[in-house]
């Protein structure tokens, strides 16, 4: 009898899509090590020297500000996703929650492109908030909000609002609401409840969707590149500036390294850092 | 046992409740989910230290009415009462009762001890205070020494426990028990319904206890309402509900029983006389007040109320043995009885003799050997 | 429990906040529909006169016409084949256990995490170093990395809801493994398959990132050419073919939704 059948016709496409996807991966760690030529796309022999010159203040506070960049962008997106998955999972009205579950998702399949252009018309100096606050009186002339990194975060929570909500959501579903009858047949009023039982059953689902804004941010360009107008400078977008202004592919490819262990080594800190989270509430 | 000094403490608290005042009364209680109707008007009063029991098929109301007690759900219409007093707008969080699920929904994330502190902290009372309930709690269902495991570390029986044991810590006004049995094992379950009913015995906590097992609600409740399509269909003890159901539905939800065509043959107040064949039975007359002498009826008779008998007897019924069924301690025999019955009629004859005297095929005589027999108008003129 | 003023006013607040966030959520789109149909040709709030010529332009925009068909050639090459070879492999992992499962999942998995300029400079390097230029099959393979994780994990989700025991019981009849593959395993799981398929080429069509890497002048997808036009022009053009994008995507969404269930597709439906 065989056991497995077609396992080989099954696993075989994987395994060369996942071979093409190793030697990529491959390709720019072995270019990191590699000499730039000037004014050529060829590169030289081996060297570290890519890796030295990131300690250079440009680079390094470029590394400092795309982490801080995401945290606050993760952290933002968090609240205000919260709200709207609690209200997508538990509304009784079937239409609300389509209208939910659409206006939510409808965002993540219109690229980074349309997105970011259209907070530039909301963030623009004659844009629509501008216009809004000048004509209601609350300020004088513009407020000055495309190249900030306030408005770099506003667009980018935006971006990752979408995937917080699904993630949040799913966590959400597989709460046993019996849980909460329970605590609240125990005397718990609503905000107790939320606070003992909710948030801290929905945790895997914070945890899952905290990671993701931040690995979405962290790989996000065209935000940071348009609405920061070179003056919000990321890992990202040095990269595109190395890689295709100056051709220094080597460079690009040993920021991108770094700028991928550092975002590897974020996400696994926050969730060895969440877990005594969970624990907390048996403690209150 | 450790609660006793307790126990006085809290039925002190509700001595006023105990003259005559029902711990829970439901007036006239109405839910609607749109245009379906899950409860209609309820009335129900449950008195201190009752088991009550909610029996009936699934869709027939008797959680929405355990979770309007509850204050889960918000009543359309009627009033609810605890100890006296109008919680029919009281949050749940406020009722002080307790409850047990069916899937128990212990908090995953809490160790043993934190579950069944948990209604203690909500209260504010001191760490001291509760370390010594939860200790007092644990030992009440037998668990001492498991107050640091996880839930998932526990099996089904254990989980039981400590939803228990969470739920009567705060000294509840009333126990809710939502289908607790149904997530065991067949044995398990029996040593379980043992060991609750001594637990509510000996606590005194008035118990609301939902199940769609007729055998459980017979063996545990003081009372049982009988439930259907969003109504109380009957109130009583369980020997009344199976003896004396009140309507058709009732007689065949509880326990075993054949349906007999038969003929209203007298009417002298409280009781009645039909005829099936040539036998005469007495029977309850309320049930068949709006019926005239010789229409037909419907008679409702237990498998263990019909005897075999040898010979012809003066009015027995005669049938023929289709099938027989060697079930250990007695038999089912399955007998056709022509023009009386539409199906075989069930017998059970205790002992192994009826497996030799009564083979397939045999011509056998009927008769009733007890006076619980009732009986229905047809199920079309009954509405 | 909901008529204590506490809990009411709980609940109107909690109702005030989510409508507040999905202002937030839409403002943008408002912004950039109502924008769309500005006469005048520089990107103003609000618009003066009403033109639908931004539409015209859009539509006549060379750039745009050649972005869309090479954005939808590679579509339409990625998502089928990212279909073929995550399903199948979702159904490898489902059911057996092999060498190297766990790492084969994992680098699969892995341009979730991964940045995608970094995965668009691997391939670019690596196509470089090959000899090949920046033509379709590399835009293509770019995408079908991309998009495999989301197929993978949609064919797994409707895996998971397919009762193994229909297999088993075909297979009782006398039906060949082949044969209930194509009988009963594929036609129970298509509607997780077709989901897995459509969202796999939405992805495909916007994604940007990457595609600014391993693509060309000839090669472009749409995303890029609105990148590369934003980087040129002001007028609300990107605003009128904007406002094209959201409604197509959301029309296709809303038919996902009444059609396979967007919250079982997602994950999300309370249990």
């Amino acid at each position: 009898m065989i056991k497995r059948p077609f396992l080989g016709w099954f696993v075989s496409p994987a395994g060369l899509a996942a071979l093409g996807l190793t030697a990529a991966m491959a390709a720019v760690f072995q270019f990191s090590m590699r000499t730039y030529i000037p004014g050529s796309l060829d590169v030289g022999g081996f060297t570290l020297q890519n890796f030295a010159a990131m300690l250079r203040p440009l680079y390094a506070f470029a590394f400092w500000n795309t982490i801080l960049l995401c945290f606050e962008t993760a952290a933002f997106t968090l609240i205000l996703a919260f709200p709207l998955a609690y209200a997508l999972v538990r509304t009784r009205s079937s239409a609300v929650r389509s209208f939910i579950l659409i206006a939510a998702v409808t965002p993540l399949f219109l690229g980074e492109v349309v997105r970011t252009y259209s907070w530039m018309i909301v963030l623009g100096n004659n844009g629509f908030l501008n216009t809004l606050l000048v004509k209601l009186g609350l300020v004088e002339r513009p407020v000055q909000m495309m190249f900030t990194a306030g408005g770099v975060i506003a667009a980018l929570v935006h971006v990752t609002m979408p995937i917080m909500v699904i993630m949040l959501a799913a966590g959400l579903s597989h709460i046993d609401r019996n849980c909460e009858k329970a605590a609240e047949s125990l005397g718990a009023g609503p905000i107790r409840v939320f606070l003992t039982i909710t948030l801290p059953l929905s945790m895997p689902g914070i945890v899952a969707g905290f990671s993701t804004a931040f690995a979405w941010t962290f790989s996000a360009f065209a935000t940071p590149q348009l609405i920061g107008g070179g003056r919000v400078s990321t890992v990202s977008t040095l990269i595109y500036q190395l890689g295709f202004s100056s051709f220094n592919f080597p460079f690009a490819a040993s920021l991108s390294i770094i700028g991928l262990a550092l975002s590897l080594a974020v996400i696994a800190l926050l969730k060895q850092a969440t877990r005594p989270l969970e624990r907390l509430a048996s403690a209150t | 046992m450790l609660m006793h000094t307790d126990r006085t403490a809290a039925t002190a608290g509700s001595e006023a409740g105990r003259q005559g005042q029902p711990a829970v009364q439901l007036d006239g209680v109405t839910k609607r989910y749109g245009e379906s109707i899950a409860l209609h008007e309820a009335w129900l009063k449950i008195r201190p230290a009752e088991f009550m029991t909610l029996l009936g098929p699934s869709g027939c109301g008797k959680t929405t009415l355990l979770n309007l007690v509850a204050g889960f759900l918000e009543a359309d219409g009627g009033e609810i009462f605890i100890e006296g007093t109008l919680v029919t707008e009281t949050p749940a969080h406020q009722r002080e009762i307790g409850i047990v699920f069916q899937n128990y929904a212990l908090f995953p994330h809490m160790s043993v001890a934190n579950n069944i502190a948990y209604g203690l902290k909500t209260r504010g009372i001191g760490r001291k205070e509760i370390a010594r309930r939860v200790d007092e709690a644990l030992a009440l269902v037998r668990l001492d020494g498991f107050s640091d495991r996880k839930p998932r570390q526990l099996s089904g029986g254990q989980q039981q426990r400590v939803a228990l044991a969470r739920a009567l810590v705060i000294k509840p006004k009333v126990l809710l028990l939502d289908e607790p049995f149904s997530a065991l094992d067949k044995n398990l379950r029996g040593s379980m319904q043992v060991e609750l009913k001594q637990i509510q015995r000996e606590l005194g906590v008035t118990t609301i206890f939902v199940t769609h097992d007729q055998g459980e609600a017979l063996s545990m409740s003081d009372r049982i309402a009988v439930m259907s399509a969003g109504r109380i269909r009957q109130i009583a003890a369980p020997g009344d509900v199976y003896c004396r159901p009140a309507d058709r539905f009732v007689a065949s939800f509880v326990g075993n029983v054949n349906v007999l065509t038969g003929r209203l043959v007298e009417r002298r107040g409280e009781a009645a006389t039909v005829s099936v064949g040539k036998m005469r039975l007495e029977v309850p007359a309320a049930p068949l007040a709006k019926l005239a002498v010789g229409d037909d009826v419907d008679v409702f008779i237990r498998p263990e109320h019909l005897a075999v008998t040898p010979g012809t007897a003066p009015g027995s019924l005669r049938g023929t043995v289709t099938t027989q069924v060697f079930q250990g301690d007695h038999i089912d025999l399955y007998i056709e009885i022509a023009g009386v019955a539409r199906a075989p009629v069930l017998l059970r004859a205790p002992g192994i003799a009826a497996l030799s005297s009564c083979p397939a095929g045999a011509e056998v005589g009927l008769i009733v050997g007890s006076d619980d027999v009732v009986a229905f108008p047809p199920e079309a003129r009954e509405s | 429990m909901k008529r204590s003023p506490a809990n009411i006013a709980l609940r109107w607040s909690g109702r005030i906040l989510v409508s507040a966030i999905l202002l937030f959520v839409l403002l943008p789109g408002i912004v950039v529909a109502v924008t769309a149909f500005n006469d005048r040709a520089i990107l103003a709030f609000p618009p003066q006169a009403w033109s639908l010529r931004w539409f015209w332009r859009a539509f006549s925009y060379s750039d745009f016409g050649r972005g869309f068909w090479n954005g939808l050639t590679v579509t339409l090459w990625a998502s089928s084949i990212a279909l073929v070879i995550g399903a199948a492999f979702a159904i490898a992992i489902h059911r057996y256990n092999f060498v190297l499962k766990s790492l084969l999942e994992g680098i699969l998995l892995s341009p979730l995490i991964i940045p995608h300029y970094t995965i668009g400079l691997g391939v670019l390097i690596l196509a470089s170093q090959a000899g090949t230029g920046r033509g379709f099959p590399l835009v293509i393979l770019t995408h079908v990395l991309l998009v495999l994780p989301f197929v993978m994990r949609s064919t797994f989700i409707s895996l998971e809801n397919l009762d193994s025991r229909l297999e088993l019981a075909a297979s009782s009849l006398g039906a060949t493994p082949g044969r209930i593959l194509l009988t009963v395993t594929i036609p129970l799981l298509l509607p997780g398959l077709l989901s897995g398929w459509l969202f796999a080429a939405i992805l495909s069509f916007n994604e940007f990132t990457a595609t600014l890497f391993v693509s060309s002048q000839a090669t472009q997808t749409l995303p890029v050419a609105m990148y590369n036009y934003v980087r040129e022009f002001a007028d609300p053009t990107l605003a009128a073919l904007s406002v094209i994008y959201i409604a197509v995507t959301a029309l296709l969404l809303s038919f996902a939704n009444a059609f396979l269930g967007l919250g079982k597709i997602l994950n999300v439906d309370a249990h």
